[in-house]
């Protein structure tokens, strides 16, 4: 074990929380938060010999898995789907008792909006209140932090427009 | 951009930190989807792991002879490499056992049935004296009042219990350590250790104390919180249970299991319940209850926008495993049993009316469980009067019983 890598049941414990929030916020139902979670995990679990912490923080990396499992997964089978529950603007599709009862619903609301936003909008704005610096955000979205700063205030501003346009 | 403007963003801002920071996936998620990427290790890997946890506790226990370290070595190399290996029973349990001092952060989840083995029986209160039923007893009586004499029973409800089995959950005692992980994923710091308590914690702006197991009345492994006294004001629509919820997430103590919410007023404080279930194929949710049947989960006290306090269960993982059930004809014929003939003269009759399967606390060395059990309700008047009554029966099946 490299001494400056943590144990990755350590990462584990500590980030699925914040992947899955974050993954939820880019799909419409937790079952499909659920799988991608799980695909972002197993993948890193593999990955984890050839993590270097000097290169990367453990968060911008396990995001980095995240970020492209979930844009897996719209190549996949959810483009059409998103596509569609965004020209109706539709909120998310509904779901079991206990996903429904998972998530507060003014939250989950809230989180629908997100997903509806543009994706690199969606993308600044569950990576940054998932935890990470805007340096990071830059970093993953390949931008510089001055941007992915410029482009998270966008995105609140483009998500206040649509909550309330919503709330008319 | 105006001031308003910017407030406004802020507060959306906010509402979003909220929505990321209580959006967790459903209870067990995190310890199914650990046992499934650790069934996916190659046995090399598992073997490697077999043999450093092995060498870790030989390491850890000081005193012991060489030669005995060797004969043990033999013989639990044996049992390590079948375990590792997933032929054993319960293979996906490997790092747990492996784990020592870390083994209790990291259970496995037991799908065989009676992976525990036989199972204690609960210490249920089904003689606790029925309680006073506030919404139709005259005011003259004060709310709580027991009534303590005896009560014969009758069952005129419907039990819907179709399933054969049922989920009990089983947790490690909870260490020093794990209690100040706890403390440090709240970013507090261990002040002491008072007797009766893992630790006392502090951050800047609450407290912390987390004890472990109580025996009796059986309690989980808890923490309570307390604000120190400048802790603002919640902003928070939705009243009390916002106000907890927020209070809550703030100090990533959010429940990550499945519950529903109470809101109890009392003068100037609200006591606001998150009443933990658990997920039971087949049924649904049941709802953890004490020995009295009361339901319980975490409770925050709030002042109008400000908490109080808040206490609740230890996050602890749980391991898992499926055990027979009685029938729902069986639990019926023993929530009567229990009490008086119906025709004994002068004893009032409490007629049985609702019934769930709900989940209770068995304590039982350094793990305990959640077995399941049924839970009747109903109500007897006597001199005008109405208590409630309510019963538990253990729903485990007998031949899974330890005594």
């Amino acid at each position: 074990m490299v001494a400056d890598r943590p144990p990755f049941e350590d990462l584990y414990r500590a980030y699925l929380g914040r992947i899955y929030a974050y993954v939820r916020a880019q799909v419409g139902t937790s079952a499909d938060a659920e799988d991608i979670t799980a695909q972002v995990f197993m993948n890193a679990y593999q990955a984890y010999a050839r993590f270097e912490a000097r290169n990367t923080t453990p968060a911008a990396w396990l995001f980095r898995i995240a970020r492209n499992a979930t844009l897996d997964h719209f190549r996949a089978h959810g483009r059409r789907e998103r596509l569609r529950r965004t020209i109706e603007h539709q909120p998310v599709a509904e779901e079991d008792p206990s996903g429904v009862a998972e998530e507060r619903i003014q939250y989950r609301a809230l989180l629908a909006r997100v997903a509806q936003l543009p994706e690199r909008q969606r993308d600044a704005i569950s990576l940054r209140h998932s935890g990470l610096s805007f340096e990071e955000v830059g970093t993953l979205l390949k931008c510089t932090e001055d941007a992915a700063k410029m482009l998270y205030h966008r995105a609140v501003k483009a998500l206040k427009e649509a909550v309330e346009k919503e709330t008319v | 951009m105006s001031e308003p403007e910017d407030l406004e963003l802020e507060a959306l801002k906010r509402q979003l930190d909220d929505a990321f920071e209580t959006t967790r996936p459903r209870a067990g998620f995190e310890d199914e989807l650990w046992t499934r990427m650790q069934a996916r290790r190659p046995v090399g890997t598992r073997l490697r792991d077999a043999w450093l946890g092995l060498v870790q506790g030989i390491r850890e226990a000081p005193g012991v002879p060489m030669a005995a370290i060797a004969a043990v070595l033999v013989v639990v190399l044996g049992a390590g490499v079948l375990v590792y290996s997933g032929l054993g029973h319960g293979g996906s349990t490997a790092t747990s056992s492996a784990g020592g001092a870390d083994s209790a952060a990291q259970p496995a989840f037991l799908g065989s049935p009676g992976a525990f083995g036989r199972l204690p029986a609960p210490v249920l209160s089904a003689g606790s004296p029925p309680r006073f039923n506030t919404g139709v007893a005259p005011s003259a009586t004060s709310p709580g009042a027991a009534y303590t004499g005896p009560v014969a029973l009758a069952w005129s409800g419907k039990l819907d219990l179709t399933i054969s089995t049922a989920p009990v959950f089983r947790y490690h005692e909870p260490s020093t350590n794990t209690a100040d992980q706890f403390a440090t994923s709240l970013g507090a710091v261990l002040v002491s250790r008072p007797a009766g308590y893992l630790g006392s914690y502090q951050t800047t702006d609450f407290s912390v104390r987390v004890r472990g197991t109580i025996q009796s009345p059986p309690r989980e492994p808890s923490y309570i919180v307390l604000p120190i006294a400048s802790t603002g004001a919640i902003d928070a629509a939705g009243g009390p249970a916002d106000v907890a919820l927020v209070f809550l997430a703030e100090r990533s103590l959010a429940p990550s299991w499945q519950y529903t919410s109470d809101v109890v007023v009392s003068g100037d404080v609200s006591k606001v319940t998150l009443m933990r279930q658990f997920g039971v194929t087949g049924y649904g949710y049941a709802y953890l209850v004490d020995g009295a049947g009361e339901r319980y989960g975490i409770e925050v006290d709030v002042n109008g926008n400000r908490p109080i306090s808040a206490t609740g269960p230890l996050p602890l993982s749980l391991d898992t495993a499926s055990y027979p059930i009685i029938s729902a004809d069986e639990a019926v014929r023993s929530a009567l049993a229990s009490s008086p003939a119906a025709t004994t003269a002068g004893v009032p009759t409490a007629t049985l009316t609702t019934a769930e399967l709900v989940y209770s606390m068995v304590v039982a060395g350094d793990h305990s469980f959640y077995e399941p059990s049924v839970l009747f309700s109903g109500t007897f008047t006597v001199n005008g009067i109405t208590y409630v009554k309510r019963v538990l029966v253990p729903a485990l099946d007998p031949s899974q019983r330890s005594s």
